[in-house]
């Protein structure tokens, strides 16, 4: 219900409000021969890198040597990091008390550049060129609003935050296009056009399953549901086609 | 004076040893409650990177990943289910690599890199009938050791506190005593 109106009254701004168009580039990741994660994850390879994080720390191990990874880096970063999302050379790291924002010009060296603190709470990130959306979810986490909240990344040192949605324990979430997909547990898969990123407008909700995070690749949306895996054609992105269903 | 203070803080340490010297006469007898119980593995054999090229029922739904024709997905502290994505309409689990207290995955190439436990380990998965680990680094994420998933078990109520020189790869129902409770 509150959704809904959630949903509503984000219709209704963005019916009144002038849209501005902002450039979405698809949201590539790393290299030609990784593949791809989701937004839930600790590892992440870029270039010849892995990086991961574990509750406290940012490490880096060289694939020089792909069957022998060697450490390079550790950094502690801060209390709490969950999630860790490659784009371009930026590592976004997702803890329960902000955005950070590390560049990775030296692979081997990732320096912060950037953070956006928040109140408490769980956060996976994604990011493009100029905007990067966080969910927060504040249930066994923290006094967070739970929500999808936006930033303006364009001057990546200072993320901006530009829109809050307020949505049910959001989880994972993932951008093709300009199209977002937001995982809310058994609430559904919501589906946001961010063609003006600053007014996600909620276009549909796919309520096949109970969904925690998703995949964007190669024209399918994997989604990792509480009871396996649902696959969607996202050729359009706006409007996913149930494809298979691999449960238990 | 200095022999004085000495002698003070020996007196002092001494109190700090006295009450591991009663036998807790005071303290109640712990309860049989019905709890979790941990399953150990020595360590050796719960570390083992095992293939079975064949469909295995999912357990807990973990993390996902996507390298080309396949889908990889993470059972919460058991390993990796291996999804033929080649046709997304057919797409089904078609093999199962067990790599206990595994929770993240990335892959380059033919090599899959995961975590076991608080460890590093990588895969060489370029052939199936043939995957192997290739190296390990153990403890490489240190805070994963007392944060593996099966350090608690999953329900709440009372459970055996784990004993920490062996590895818990998994938890029962039965009648224990009740030492630990999770909230």
């Amino acid at each position: 219900m509150k959704m809904r109106l959630t949903a509503f009254v984000t219709i209704l701004v963005i019916s009144i409000c002038a849209m501005f168009y902002s450039c979405t580039k698809e949201a590539t990741s790393s290299s030609a021969s990784a593949g791809k994660g989701g937004s839930l994850t600790r590892f992440t390879i870029a270039g010849s890198f892995l990086y991961a994080v574990d509750n406290n720390y940012l490490y880096a191990y060289s694939l020089n040597n792909p069957a022998k990874p060697e450490k390079v880096y550790t950094s502690p970063v801060g209390m709490n990091i969950e999630t860790i999302y490659p784009y371009n050379k930026y590592l976004f790291l997702g803890t329960q008390t902000g955005l950070f924002i590390y560049s990775i010009d030296t692979p081997a060296k990732p320096l912060l550049i950037g953070e956006a603190r928040h109140a408490r709470s769980c956060d996976p990130v994604v990011a493009n060129d100029s905007v990067s959306f966080v969910t927060l979810k504040s249930s066994g986490c923290g006094p967070a609003v739970s929500g999808l909240y936006v930033y303006d990344i364009n001057s990546i040192t200072k993320p901006v935050l530009k829109k809050t949605v307020e949505l049910p324990d959001p989880v994972g979430l993932g951008l093709q296009d300009s199209i977002l997909y937001v995982c809310c547990g058994n609430a559904g898969l919501k589906v946001f056009n961010v063609k003006s990123p600053f007014l996600p407008n909620l276009i549909s909700i796919k309520t096949d399953g109970n969904f925690v995070d998703v995949i964007p690749y190669d024209g399918l949306l994997i989604c990792f549901v509480q009871d396996g895996i649902i696959l969607y054609d996202i050729t359009k992105p706006a409007t996913p086609v149930l494809v298979k269903k691999i449960a238990n | 004076m200095k022999y004085v203070l000495l002698f003070f803080a020996v007196i002092f340490l001494y109190s700090c040893w006295e009450p591991f010297k009663k036998n807790y006469p005071n303290q109640a007898p712990l309860q049989k409650v019905w709890g979790s119980k941990p399953v150990y593995a020595a360590e050796n054999i719960a570390k083992q990177i095992i293939y079975t090229a064949q469909k295995q029922p999912l357990k807990k739904a973990g993390n996902i990943y996507a390298f080309g024709k396949f889908i990889f997905q993470i059972d919460v502290g058991r390993g990796i289910h291996v999804i033929d994505n080649a046709d997304p309409a057919k797409a089904d689990r078609i093999g199962f690599i067990t790599v206990n207290g595994c929770e993240q995955i990335s892959i380059r190439g033919a090599y899959l890199y995961a975590n076991s436990f608080a460890d590093l380990v990588t895969l060489d998965i370029a052939n199936p009938a043939n995957l192997r680990e290739v190296s390990r680094i153990p403890n490489a994420f240190p805070q994963f050791r007392f944060n593996y998933p099966f350090v608690q078990p999953e329900e709440k109520g009372y459970f055996t506190c784990p004993r920490t020189d062996s590895v818990v790869i998994g938890w029962v129902k039965d009648s224990i005593y009740s030492d630990c409770y999770k909230n």
